[in-house]
């Protein structure tokens, strides 16, 4: 387990914890006990507790994926996930994800006139699975694009621009702010990952780049 | 210590309390959002996503509507509150798609009776469906909207107390979870839209694990009245095991159709015809089962779908839930074999909504002055028992009302009236003494102990000698919370968080406990093993608790219909 306070580490350690077997126990429920039962100051964040918040998303053996549906098994490293702010433990900022919202605008901005009950929305699929996205962080987390300033939430940013270009209610250039943001060094990279199952490259980062 | 000033402080992350703070944005005053949570990652998130549109088929509208919740909220219904459900929960789909979240359409793009459905308790067709992935949609509509109407945000920040002038509520003391500082809020108004109580008896719920019911203790301090709290939904097929997944839900009684069956541990049939019964009629049959000693090693009871394996129906039923992916969180608790339907699931129900809650009237205005409240810490619209895909479309009902009611009254505050006097003091500086402070008991244990007595003795089925004892038992940790420990570290302590959100659960457990008390019929989620039969004669009435001099003071109203 990852454990690191900035308040008075130097820099992370690694401790062992021994969990008692349970059959079908998951990573979230080792965590949990060791929470409850062995050193309460541990931190990690988690909601739902099956794959619909998004908030236990961590690494396992160097991998992102999510606690609350990941078997615990003997041996496992579980850490942070990388590349984004560690505030402790397990518990890496979030915040700077939302402030990325306003900045790219990454909200329906609705053409005139239209009424969400009295028109006809037709939805392509993409747009319907891509709204499924958990906003876990893991995929930002693994992309070797992702900059340290600007556009610091890709790919998530890409799934949300290409959940909006497919919202026929939007009426802004989604694909304009993609290539703003350099979609374009996507083209052969194909390295986005989401334990999920959200298919960012050909939901999102495909349709973005043109088709 | 930071202060920070507005108009209007919505609390609470969820539909509700993202509602309420884009509505008052929208009228040009301040407003602070305050998010227990990372922002929308709470139970509107995590919900089926379903919401009611009654009037979509020819015969339908707000009047059955009204009825149906009425009918199904076995009479205890505020009925100004559950008119105003009704007649508003259409304008509701509208402003939550104006969000950016769009509902199921049919092939043509309208909603139309090609896509509605009926959910338990409605007599009409009339609740519309998510893409996959249900409320998770939403969520990300929620935050996108936030992020649009420019409203200034606070994540993972907890309200301790509400600041008090005289009798008005003026503000919140708050815990930063990430900074580990106290932060204080001065406020014109204050919108509650904090959620449920479901965590009350985690593990046995659904909920979030925000979920402490700290909306209806702060109303409770500030002088605000509550109703019928003893009024939780359970629901009634949720897992039993492994430990992390105990609690999660993995279905409505029309799981079992065609031809499901219920066993007790014996293998004995203890239900039958399952799917056409509503949550409250399956749970009470659990119940009754669970507290005769029925149950399984793990506490549940044995869903036997093997009976539909028999039929073609039956197995059309089985591929249409593997397609939708509904079995997948069971074949990860209990494996291949329970998937395939070929072993039955332990289940148990799990606490999923509270229908009591803040008094409030029809423009979302709290008893107190100041206060509103918005969403599920809200009581009264549902009654006994609320309807299936009816509180996605309350947060936006009155989580609208609440702010606007909010606006319209602060507008006469001055904030330069606001004084250090108003600052609680000694609450400031408990909560700063939190990290670090010493003692022999880990919160969480507490917690445990506390939930452990909600789900024995004011669960499922309730009687008075259980009650009794739960009152004590829970009197006897709060004496305990002085000796909680919490270690050094300010930043993000959790540990801190739940020595807060402990107290909130314990205020609102003796709520829930003297309400179970005093109501002694079996009505609604209110099971009574000693009052087993429904009391029209004696009990079309309302249980409301408030502060006062003694404390805790309850009466009760006569229900108008």
């Amino acid at each position: 387990m990852h454990r690191f306070n900035p308040e008075a580490d130097i820099k992370p350690v690694w401790k062992a914890y021994a969990v008692p077997y349970e059959n079908k126990n998951t990573v979230l429920g080792a965590l949990q006990y060791i929470q409850e039962k062995i050193d309460p100051s541990l931190a990690f964040r988690y909601g739902c507790r099956y794959r619909r918040c998004g908030l236990c998303a961590v690494e396992i053996n160097g991998k992102p994926a999510m606690a609350c549906y990941t078997y615990a098994e003997d041996g496992l490293r579980v850490g942070p996930l990388s590349g984004l702010h560690l505030i402790r433990d397990l518990v890496v900022d979030r915040k700077s994800f939302f402030e990325e919202l306003k900045k790219y605008s990454l909200y329906l901005e609705p053409s005139d006139g239209h009424n969400a009950r009295g028109t006809p929305v037709m939805e392509p699929e993409q747009g319907a699975r891509l709204r499924s996205c958990l906003e876990c962080l893991s995929c930002i987390s693994r992309c070797p694009n992702r900059s340290s300033g600007e556009g610091f939430g890709v790919p998530l940013i890409y799934v949300r621009l290409a959940q909006l270009h497919f919202d026929p209610r939007d009426r802004k250039d989604r694909l304009a702010q993609a290539k703003l943001l350099g979609i374009d060094r996507c083209r052969n990279c194909n390295k986005c990952f989401c334990p999920n199952g959200i298919a960012i490259i050909k939901d999102a980062i495909k349709p973005l780049l043109g088709g | 210590m930071e202060i920070l000033t507005c108009h209007v402080l919505c609390v609470g992350g969820g539909g509700a309390g993202i509602t309420a703070a884009i509505t008052a944005a929208e009228q040009g005053v301040d407003v602070i959002l305050a998010s227990k949570e990372p922002l929308g990652y709470g139970d509107t998130k995590a919900s089926m996503g379903m919401m009611v549109c009654p009037g979509i088929e020819k015969d339908d509208g707000p009047g059955n509507f009204y009825r149906d919740m009425i009918e199904g909220g076995e009479l205890l219904n505020d009925a100004r509150l559950a008119h105003m459900m009704a007649e508003q929960a259409t304008e509701a789909l509208q402003v939550l798609e104006g969000y950016g979240h769009l509902f199921l359409r049919d092939d043509e793009g309208k909603l139309s009776s090609k896509v509605v459905y009926a959910t338990g308790g409605h007599s009409r067709r009339r609740t519309i469906g998510c893409p996959p992935g249900g409320g998770i949609a939403i969520g990300n509509s929620l935050r996108g909207a936030v992020a649009r109407a420019g409203v200034k945000v606070l994540e993972e920040i907890v309200v301790a107390s509400l600041l008090m002038n005289e009798s008005r509520v003026t503000g919140a003391v708050c815990y930063d979870l990430p900074r580990g500082e106290v932060l204080l809020i001065q406020a014109g108004a204050v919108v509650l839209a904090t959620g449920g109580g479901g965590w009350l008896y985690y593990p046995h719920s659904d909920c979030t694990p925000g979920t402490t019911g700290d909306g209806f203790s702060l109303a409770y301090e500030a002088g605000a009245e509550l109703v019928d709290m003893e009024q939780v939904q359970f629901i009634p097929f949720g897992l039993t095991h492994p430990s992390a997944m105990c609690g999660v839900f993995v279905g409505e009684p029309n799981l079992a159709a065609p031809a499901g069956v219920l066993r007790n541990r014996n293998g004995e049939i203890i239900l039958e015809n399952i799917s056409t019964m509503t949550r409250a009629a399956v749970t009470r049959v659990m119940a009754k089962e669970l507290s005769r000693g029925g149950g399984t090693e793990h506490g549940g009871l044995l869903l036997d779908l093997r009976p539909n394996l028999t039929s073609e129906k039956g197995r059309q039923l089985w591929e249409v839930r593997r397609k939708r992916g509904q079995m997948e969180v069971v074949r990860l608790a209990y494996g291949d074999a329970a998937y395939r339907w070929e072993e039955p699931w332990d289940v148990a129900p799990t606490a999923h909504y509270f229908m009591g809650g803040i008094k409030i009237d029809h423009r979302g205005r709290s008893t107190a002055p100041g206060l509103y409240a918005a969403g599920q810490v809200v009581g009264g619209i549902h009654g006994g028992n609320r309807l299936g895909s009816v509180s996605l479309a309350e947060l936006f009902v009155f989580g609208q009302a609440a702010a606007r009611s909010a606006v319209n009254d602060c507008k006469g505050v001055r904030f330069s009236g606001f004084k250090h006097a108003d600052c609680r003091r000694e609450e400031v500086e408990l909560l700063h003494s939190l990290p670090g402070k010493k003692g022999g008991i880990p919160p969480l244990r507490l917690q445990r102990a506390m939930q452990q007595v909600m789900w024995d003795k004011v669960g499922l089925a309730r009687d008075k000698k259980g009650l009794v004892q739960a009152l004590s038992e829970i009197k006897r940790i709060e004496e305990a919370w002085p000796q909680v420990a919490v270690s050094e570290q300010k930043n993000y302590n959790q540990e801190a968080l739940h020595a807060i959100e402990l107290r909130h659960m314990l205020v609102t457990a003796k709520m829930v406990i003297r309400s179970a008390l005093l109501r002694e019929e079996t009505r609604g989620g209110h099971l009574r093993l000693d009052f087993p039969g429904r009391d029209d004669e004696n009990w079309c009435r309302n249980i409301i608790l408030h502060k006062g001099n003694g404390g805790l003071e309850a009466r009760t109203e006569v229900v108008r219909h």
